[in-house]
């Protein structure tokens, strides 16, 4: 299978502290990877390593075997092609659910306007929002806003998508809609690289499950393994504290 | 200069009647007071007891004052009081002077001050809210430019409407710029005679309108370059339209009589005279020129 | 107390009942009581105007119909000017203000706010700009511009009009106040939203353009319209360079008929122009407030 995203002993300081502390980890196509680790643990810091929200101080990232990390990387394009959603949503509040999945293909990748829109909607109309696209985000429960959100960053058709703990400030009842649309992705082959809580999704979703604590990847297998059998004494303490 | 608006009635012939109106006036408030009498009560008509409170602007100019110290009794206002003050019998250390802007001299309510001498012009709209004295000047004004400007050689009637004027607020010389030149460009008023002067000096106003003697003292002395070359001059003075300076009082103020009777005093014993050939002669023979 | 008491205390219902007199205020007592007070404030403020010992003076010197009128619309041949004239050249020199203000505030602004290496010495010009001005009393830079630049001889620059010259002296002070505004709001538009742009792959300037500044111009304008209610009283400044508005007409009337009355005839004029200013920004504030309030 193809490499898309590889990480190689990527080191990340804030200061003195080390948040990442030589992680390494690759993303194939088709393939969903779930972090999953205590807050804190760096997951969120890799992922915003990854697009290049962050810069990183030591060792390699590189996107279809190009080098980010290269001086004559524009990180605007490499950004085009890696989706990211927040565990805040993030949406535009001065834009109607339409403008905001919009907002990516019209100014950032120039693309054609009624095109474009069609496209939007007919992602609206397989989340179930169409007749939502003209309300405002703050109009939306927590559950619609964030998969408006996915279908934002889905929008600029990426090669892969980037999601931190996307249903963390979800209300409970909310978060199972969420979910559906991310299995819904990964059946249907999208990259996702994947910073979670819910190990059962996990369990159901993931190609592979890594584990990170305090910065060190401290293993990585398929679900089986890490869920049933993990190697580690950490990786065991983790799992019995979240179950 | 710190005048206002002229008397406007009737322009013509004003000349003659501002003439009477300084005999006739002193005339008429001499009959009911005599010197021997406002010595006696001078006394308890002052603000402040036993001094004589003279209030004049801060800084003071030339030929009015001398070093901008009006207690030195040099320039023709500071000259003024104290021989008022003489023939009122109140002594020279009992003159006190206090500071007193134009601008506060007119305000309601209790003045600090006996009274205002400040180049002051008589107006009959002023006079109802502060009572003057009578004449102790009659003033004409003229016209003040650097001797480079086109205004030097070219001022017709018709000439004189084209030019940039400036002033200070409330001076008689603003009133007439508007009133009898009329210029087509409306005049800068400027807070403060500096202000006007500075605005001459780099050229920003053509010309400004002031009384001749202070105008004379500027072409003569005050404006000069940064080499100390004097740059102004004095372009001529307008016929007499019947201005004169008054002191200012406290509206009604009993001390105004005796005052006046004191100015008639000095007029009739050549008093007046002497001390205005002695600081202002050699500023007032000026070209008149007819706006 | 018996246990027994207590009990029977217990079943004793509470009072609840506001204290008689606070009871006068609720409902239509309560307007009534309102209308009391505002009489008895009202009349206490007109009964000092009019009985004070110096009441009659200031009602003439300050409040006199004739002198009011008369300064209001002035008289050339006396060479009284307008002090609704004098407005006019208030209004318009604010409005041009207004738009230079709105322009160089947000250069300013941006500049200080960018990130390119390039812009160092700008970001450091605009912020030594902006602490400059904005510690510098007004009237200097006044000063500064309309006796400064005549005195350099720099031809066209030195050979501006009274109006140019104040409109550079409020551009200059009240950009430096309108580029911090704009970077206030800049800086309160979260940080999750630039990061949500950027992952889109949005530029630096379409991230601003299109995501930052049209929420920052929310938070904005109640605080820009309070600089442009000060921008437009200090259009009075003008009068430094010789400019007649009405502060000024009102001065030369004061000082020929030695009546103040044209004052409060400008006071009033410009009260005129700001109140709508202030009540609009009033109703801006109010309404952010329930916006969020509403969010929230």
């Amino acid at each position: 299978m193809e490499t898309v995203l590889e990480l190689n002993a990527v080191v990340k300081r804030f200061g003195d502290n080390e948040v990442l502390r030589g992680v390494s980890l690759s993303l194939h196509r088709h393939e969903v990877v779930c972090l999953i680790g205590a807050s804190g643990s760096g997951k969120s810091t890799l992922l915003r390593c990854a697009n290049l929200l962050e810069t990183v101080d030591e060792g390699s990232i590189s996107l279809f075997g190009q080098s980010l990390l290269s001086p004559h990387i524009d990180p605007d394009l490499v950004r085009r092609h890696i989706g990211m959603v927040f565990q805040s949503f993030n949406l535009f509040p001065h834009l109607s659910v339409l403008e905001n999945i919009l907002i990516g293909p019209l100014h950032a990748l120039k693309r054609d306007g009624d095109e474009v829109r069609e496209e939007a909607l007919a992602l609206l109309e397989r989340i179930g929002l169409r007749d939502r696209a003209d309300d405002f985000p703050d109009r939306l429960s927590g559950g619609q806003q964030q998969r408006v959100a996915i279908v934002r960053a889905l929008a600029m058709r990426p090669s892969l998508l980037l999601l931190d703990e996307v249903t963390s400030a979800l209300d409970p009842t909310l978060v199972g809609e969420v979910l559906d649309l991310l299995r819904d992705l990964a059946r249907s082959g999208t990259t996702m690289l994947i910073a979670t809580h819910e190990m059962n999704f996990a369990r159901d979703v993931a190609h592979q499950v890594a584990y990170l604590d305090h910065g060190v990847l401290v293993e990585q297998g398929t679900p089986e393994q890490i869920f049933v059998s993990p190697r580690h004494e950490a990786t065991r303490t983790f799992l019995d504290r979240v179950r | 200069m710190r005048n206002l608006r002229i008397a406007l009635a009737g322009l013509v012939g004003v000349s003659t009647i501002g003439v009477a109106t300084l005999s006739s006036g002193l005339a008429a408030n001499a009959s009911s007071y005599s010197l021997a009498t406002c010595k006696t009560t001078i006394a308890a008509q002052e603000y402040a007891k036993g001094k004589l409170t003279v209030a004049t602007d801060n800084p003071v100019y030339t030929p009015w004052f001398v070093n901008n110290k009006p207690t030195n009794g040099k320039g023709y206002e500071s000259a003024l009081v104290y021989a008022i003050a003489k023939t009122l019998g109140v002594s020279t250390s009992n003159v006190n002077w206090v500071t007193e802007p134009f601008d506060s001299s007119y305000t309601p309510g209790t003045k600090k001050f006996d009274f205002d001498i400040n180049e002051i012009s008589y107006t009959a709209a002023r006079a109802m809210v502060v009572t003057f004295s009578n004449s102790y000047y009659d003033v004409q004004q003229s016209i003040v430019a650097l001797k480079t400007n086109r205004i030097v050689k070219h001022h017709t009637r018709a000439d004189l409407k084209t030019y940039q004027y400036g002033d200070q607020i409330g001076t008689t010389g603003l009133s007439f710029i508007n009133s009898f030149i009329k210029p087509t460009k409306a005049a800068r008023v400027y807070s403060t005679l500096d202000q006007a002067v500075a605005q001459l000096q780099n050229g920003r106003i053509d010309a400004l309108v002031i009384d001749t003697p202070t105008g004379q003292y500027m072409a003569s002395a005050q404006i000069t370059d940064k080499n100390k070359k004097l740059i102004a001059t004095q372009v001529g003075q307008f016929p007499s339209v019947g201005e004169h300076y008054g002191l200012l009082f406290q509206k009604n103020s009993p001390l105004a009589g005796c005052v006046n009777v004191a100015l008639a005093a000095l007029k009739t014993d050549g008093t007046l005279t002497k001390l205005q050939n002695k600081w202002l002669n050699i500023y007032t023979s000026v070209p008149v020129i007819k706006p | 107390m018996s246990l027994e008491q207590e009990a029977d205390a217990l079943q004793t219902p509470p009072r609840l009942f506001l204290p008689r007199r606070r009871q006068l205020l609720i409902g239509r007592r309560g307007l009534v009581a309102s209308t009391l007070s505002t009489l008895l404030v009202l009349g206490g403020l007109v009964a000092v105007f009019y009985l004070a010992p110096g009441g009659a003076s200031v009602r003439f010197f300050f409040f006199n119909p004739h002198h009011m009128w008369h300064s209001f619309i002035g008289d050339p041949r006396q060479g009284l000017s307008s002090v609704g004239r004098g407005l006019i050249v208030n209004i318009w020199i604010f409005l041009v203000c207004e738009v230079l203000v709105l322009f160089f505030g947000l250069i300013i602004a941006w500049t200080r706010m960018s990130q390119s290496p390039v812009l160092l010495p700008f970001r450091i010009l605009s912020t030594t700009y902006t602490d400059v001005f904005r510690g510098i009393p007004i009237l200097l830079v006044f000063f500064l511009v309309g006796d400064g630049l005549p005195a350099l001889q720099l031809g066209f620059l030195s050979n501006q009009s009274p109006a140019v010259y104040g409109c550079m002296s409020l551009t200059i002070t009240y950009s430096a106040y309108v580029a911090e505004v704009y970077r206030a709001g800049i800086n309160s538009v979260p940080h999750g939203q630039t990061l949500a742009a950027r992952s889109l792959g949005l530029t630096h300037y379409a991230t601003m353009r299109r995501v930052i500044l049209p929420q920052a111009v929310r938070t904005v304008i109640p605080p820009l319209l309070n600089d442009f209610i000060s921008l437009q009283k200090d259009t009075a400044l003008l009068s430094i360079f010789g400019a007649i508005e009405a502060v000024r007409a009102a001065g030369i009337y004061a000082s020929t008929e030695f009546n103040f009355s044209g004052y409060v005839v400008a006071a009033l004029l410009f009260l005129i122009l700001t109140i709508p200013m202030t009540r609009y920004t009033d109703h801006l504030i109010a309404r952010d407030r329930s916006l969020r309030l509403a969010a929230a």
